[in-house]
């Protein structure tokens, strides 16, 4: 039952990418050179829209959030710098 | 429901209409499942599977025992979904290139950047995969499983993340651009 959930879920976070072009290698690497602010504008609304629903949800007790990232600065932050540097090479 | 039709078609979204789409995801995703998006941890559970199988002894540290267990995770199979779903939304607005003859490489900036040969974009994506792949390994997380899944838990790993790869992702298009940036 869990795997038919993450099965469709799975498949409308790939459309949702597909839609947005971020399957395109012009449309991330573009974001890096700011021509094309669609990488941002797709990441900021669906952190927005998750945000809202998932504390509202929870502020109504209907769910409880899964452990969390951990959070440890420099790994996180050396990560995303080499993260950075993949990204703009490769546009995935 | 025409109108339905006419937006499933279209190759490209508003990344707003898009990101809204995403979001709901999201939100599904833990309450159906108590899970969080992502895509990188799926890749080390079946690196760590197929490792465990071949060499068991360079497998066998914290990393693959604890942090990330081998195995048919719920994450591996949301990939699985994530494959198709990329494919379905390429097919409802006919831009799939499977089998096509510029299928391998169809992208003009690239070319104009990079040349036009296939197997520059091969092993470009291969390093720059494993250069990826191993990022996120040290951030716990790659743009999903960390900057959207954590941001919208407010955990400020996500933002650092986020920082990081855009402060590296700008630099490194500016080398590869230079004045052409």
């Amino acid at each position: 039952m869990n795997y038919a959930i993450a099965l469709v879920l799975g498949a409308f976070f790939g459309f949702s990418l597909n839609k947005a072009g971020l399957t395109k290698y012009n449309k991330i690497v573009n974001q890096f050179r700011f021509t094309d602010m669609a990488v941002l504008k797709f990441m900021m609304t669906a952190l927005v829209v998750a945000m809202i629903g998932l504390y509202g949800l929870r502020g109504l007790g209907l769910v409880t959030f899964p452990t969390v990232p951990a959070t440890y600065i420099v790994g996180n932050l050396a990560g995303g710098l080499l993260f950075g540097v993949g990204m703009a090479l490769t546009g995935y | 429901m025409d109108w339905l039709k006419k937006q499933i078609s279209k190759e490209t979204w508003s990344p707003y209409a898009a990101g809204i789409l995403l979001g709901i995801v999201g939100v599904l995703a833990v309450l159906l499942s108590n899970k969080l998006l992502g895509a990188s941890g799926a890749f080390e559970n079946l690196a760590g599977m197929i490792g465990k199988a071949i060499v068991p002894n360079a497998f066998n540290n914290m990393y693959f025992n604890v942090v990330m267990p081998p195995g048919i995770t719920w994450g591996v199979i949301l990939l699985v979904g994530v494959f198709f779903g990329g494919m379905i939304g390429a097919a409802t607005s006919k831009s799939l290139k499977w089998g096509k003859q510029d299928a391998s490489n169809s992208d003009t900036q690239w070319k104009r950047i990079f040349g036009p040969q296939t197997w520059k974009r091969w092993v470009l994506g291969f390093f720059g995969a494993i250069l990826l792949e191993y990022a996120a390994g040290i951030a716990g997380g790659c743009t999903s499983g960390l900057a959207i899944s954590g941001g919208m838990l407010l955990v400020p790993a996500a933002f650092l993340f986020i920082a990081g790869m855009f402060g590296s992702g700008i630099l490194t298009a500016l080398i590869i651009y230079r004045n052409r940036y």
